[in-house]
């Protein structure tokens, strides 16, 4: 199955982002409503400030003269609240008897002035259907002719104190977006870094051959030891069972060789005397099936070896040529049909290339028989040569050769166009394998005017032989 | 005594209010088809703000503008009335005593208005959007030359008190000044006299007291006289009307004072609520655009924050440069102005100085 196949869940990165920013959101919100709590603080003490001080300036300039209570406002003190200089003005000033002395009649603190507890006050209010502090201050005359208290409202509105809150807010503001911005980019980087071990393993997951089962060796964080270590057990768990399946098909090959060729021999004793014309055609037929059963089996039993051999044997330096040569020997029986040219070419130099010579001769051997069979019909060439880097072993015959569109398909196991010919389909299979374990790769030349021809290259070897 | 003077006087101006109301009336008819009438109520001389009116009917042709005049308390006191009632009282209100404008808008009887020539007015000649000043008047002495010898031509606030007490019998009764009581630009300009210099402001009173200083309602009455010759010398006037007469009546000198000079800039208020501050807006503008400005220093107030002063006129080269100019900040502290016991008591100081002293001048009234 590929990967692209897989239903994709939510990617984790993106699960990490999304709670990361929902978080820093939180967090920005309840900074930002922080920010704009402390601005209006400020800004209220700020002008609260200016406020208090002009009802103590106007307080201060309560006096008594000839008697009378007069309030000479000083200009400076409105000049104090112009410092808010959008903010209307609001004034009262209430003699010792509760009289509006000058000022707005209708100015009233929140709290009455008979029940205010302190001489100073500052609170909110609507004035004038506008919403205005309002700060109270207390002048206590204790004149022959005037005593008791007296008191100065002032009320300002909110304009300035707003403007001041919303700047300080949003400065506050774009200096909170800025640091999520910065966490948000922070995190994301750390995340990306955080999770390309998971890639990696991934990478090297997925980049396996689909034949290697040995444990993955990658450097990953603590945290996915267990998720290795899950996978590393699964393989070695796959790695036995795919041994035992072997072991089983090479005893089961073996086991079956035994009673085989006593079967053989058995028919070959049984002769074709005594049988008429049908008993004989029967009998041969007996006989080729059987021949064939014996073939799949050696083959089997030469699949497991080769397969093994991959798996245990050391590779050394060996001569190609050598290989072909005694495989050449071996694939062609000596009562092959005398009509047939067959002829094997090969270098001089004798190209050297690092690997098994018994599974390498098993390979060439299936390749030829396999031309021999099914291929061949006057003429059998099998050639060695090396160019560049690579040596090749060709085997080329002049049979009809696969169709290009069934390449992919003979070298899968039993699987061939012509099975009615006895063809087990194992011979590429073998082939191909021995090929791949040696680094090299089966391929096929198409059909030309001399012939069809199955090429088995190889890495050639450099060095020394020893 | 005096509160009793002060009440008569109060009961004959509401009477006469209700005359005024009707004298004062011009309607200047659009050229074209009307789209609407502009009414404004102001303070400002018809004369004044004649060349401004059909300048702006000649960039807005479609416009009629009816416009009344009044005398700044009684201005303030229709437009208080109307703010209190929630009836607007016209669409724009044009007064030199900016002091009652800056009441008005506190008390939230102004509608805000800001456009690209808003943008243009001095920081402090504007207050939260509402009210504009729109002029540039300095507070200028006036004086007969035929009357006051080129050597005695006062140029300071001090001069002028030590002028009117060297030569009380020569000066008595020809002095003239605003009458605070009843003017609310006097009593503006008076009350900033006072905060400049206390010193100097209670000197100058007390000498113009001694000469019998006389105490009119109008600038323009007062020049009328000094071109006469009825009167020699006018204080605090403003400089617009002055060098207005001054142009018509060539025995009339222009003085801008050289140790500090009031500078006053009329006030302009779109009333909360008008029906068409549509218009009053575009009047505003115009009179707040270049072009408005223009008119306003060739035909109408002459005088310039920035420019030098027109010709003719004695005083400093530039107001601006020479630190002589003092603004009169269109701001809170206004308000401190028009708080009514500080009014009261500023008023009745003052009726008590100039007034009392010389009270058969007084009653001759």
């Amino acid at each position: 199955m590929r990967p692209e196949a897989l239903q994709h869940g939510p990617s984790l990165f993106g699960r990490l982002a999304r709670r990361i920013s929902f978080v820093l959101f939180i967090g920005a919100a309840l900074l930002v409503s922080a920010a704009w709590y402390y601005a209006e603080t400020a800004a209220n003490k700020a002008y609260d400030r200016l406020l208090v001080g002009a009802a103590l300036q106007m307080a201060e300039s309560l006096s008594v003269e000839d008697g009378i209570l007069t309030a000479r406002l000083p200009t400076s003190a409105f000049e104090l609240l112009g410092l808010a200089d959008r903010d209307r003005i609001f004034y009262r000033v209430i003699d010792t008897h509760g009289q509006t002395l000058t000022g707005y009649d209708d100015l009233k603190t929140p709290t009455p002035l008979e029940r205010a507890q302190d001489p100073l006050s500052v609170e909110e209010g609507v004035y004038k259907g506008e919403p205005v502090r309002i700060a109270h201050a207390t002048r206590i005359l204790a004149d022959p002719a005037v005593s008791g208290r007296a008191y100065v409202i002032v009320a300002q509105t909110n304009e300035a104190r707003l403007a001041l809150t919303r700047e300080l807010t949003l400065r506050a503001t774009i200096l909170v977006f800025i640091m999520s911005l910065l966490a948000f980019a922070g995190a994301m980087l750390a995340i990306r870094y955080a999770l390309q071990p998971v890639e990696q393993l991934g990478t090297e997951v997925r980049g396996r051959d689909p034949h290697d089962l040995t444990p993955v060796t990658v450097d990953v964080p603590r945290e996915l030891d267990p998720f290795v270590s899950s996978i590393n057990h699964f393989m070695g768990r796959l790695n036995e069972r795919v041994d035992l399946l072997q072991r089983f098909i090479a005893d089961a090959a073996h086991q079956i060789r035994t009673p085989l060729t006593a079967l053989t021999a058995q028919i070959d004793l049984l002769g074709t005397g005594k049988l008429d014309k049908a008993g004989r055609q029967h009998f041969n037929r007996v006989k080729e099936r059987t021949s064939e059963l014996s073939r799949l089996t050696n083959q089997l039993l030469s699949h497991a070896m080769v397969i093994h051999r991959a798996d245990s044997v050391q590779l050394e330096p060996i001569s190609l040529v050598d290989v072909a040569r005694r495989a050449y020997r071996v694939a062609i029986p000596v009562t092959v049909d005398p009509d047939i040219v067959i002829s094997f070419e090969a270098p001089d130099d004798r190209p050297l290339v690092l690997g098994d010579a018994v599974s390498l001769r098993e390979a060439i051997v299936n390749v030829i028989d396999n031309a021999l069979r099914h291929g061949t019909d006057q003429r059998l060439e099998v050639r060695v040569r090396a160019s560049g880097t690579q040596a090749f072993v060709e085997v080329e015959d002049d049979g009809p050769g696969i169709p290009p569109e069934s390449w992919e398909k003979a070298t899968q196991r039993f699987a061939t166009s012509k099975s009615r010919e006895g063809s087990s389909g194992l011979g590429f299979a073998i082939a191909q394998e021995v090929a791949n374990a040696h680094g090299g790769t089966l391929s096929f030349r198409a059909r030309d005017e001399r012939g069809f021809t199955v090429v088995l290259s190889l890495p050639l070897y450099r060095g020394v032989a020893k | 005594m005096i509160r009793i003077c002060f009440a008569l006087l109060v009961a004959g101006f509401t009477a006469a209010q209700a005359l005024a109301a009707e004298s004062n009336k011009t309607l200047f008819p659009a050229v074209q088809p009307d789209a609407g009438t502009l009414t404004i109520y102001s303070t400002t001389d018809l004369v004044a703000i004649k060349p401004l009116i059909e300048d702006f009917q000649k960039s807005s042709p479609d416009v009629s503008i009816d416009y009344n005049e009044y005398l700044t308390n009684e201005l303030n006191a229709l437009a208080s009335e109307a703010c209190r009632k929630q009836e607007p009282l016209g669409d724009l209100l044009l007064s030199s005593s900016v002091d009652q404008l800056l009441k008005l808008a506190n008390d939230g009887c102004a509608a805000a208005h800001t456009s690209p020539e808003t943008l243009r007015v001095a920081e402090w000649a504007n207050w939260r959007d509402e009210v504009f000043g729109f002029t540039y008047e300095p507070a200028v002495f006036v004086y007969n030359r035929s009357k006051v010898p080129p050597a005695e031509v006062p140029r300071t606030h001090v001069e002028l008190a030590d002028l009117l007490r060297e030569r009380l019998d020569y000066y008595r009764g020809r002095v003239g000044t605003y009458d605070i009581r009843l003017s609310g630009i006097g009593y503006l300009l008076a009350f900033n006299d006072a905060r400049q210099t206390t010193t100097v402001f209670g000197r100058l009173l007390e000498s113009m007291a001694r000469a019998s200083a006389v105490a009119r309602c109008c600038t323009g009455e007062i020049l009328e006289e000094v071109a006469k010759g009825n009167l020699y010398i006018g204080y605090n006037m403003l400089g617009s009307y002055a060098y207005d007469a001054a142009q018509r009546h060539p025995e009339l000198g222009v003085v801008v004072p050289r140790d500090y000079t009031l500078v006053l800039s009329r006030g302009a208020l779109i009333p909360k609520g008008a029906q068409r501050a549509d218009l009053g807006a575009r009047f505003l503008d115009y009179l707040l655009s270049e072009r408005g400005q223009s008119v306003a220093r060739t035909n109408a107030f002459y005088f310039t924050e920035s420019g030098e002063l027109p010709p003719g006129v004695d005083g400093p080269q530039n107001l601006k440069e020479s630190g002589v100019a003092q603004p009169i900040r269109i701001g809170p502290a206004l308000l401190a102005v028009q708080d009514r016991a500080q009014r009261q008591r500023f008023i009745e100081d003052w009726s008590q100085s100039l007034i009392e002293l010389n009270s058969p001048a007084w009653t001759r009234e």
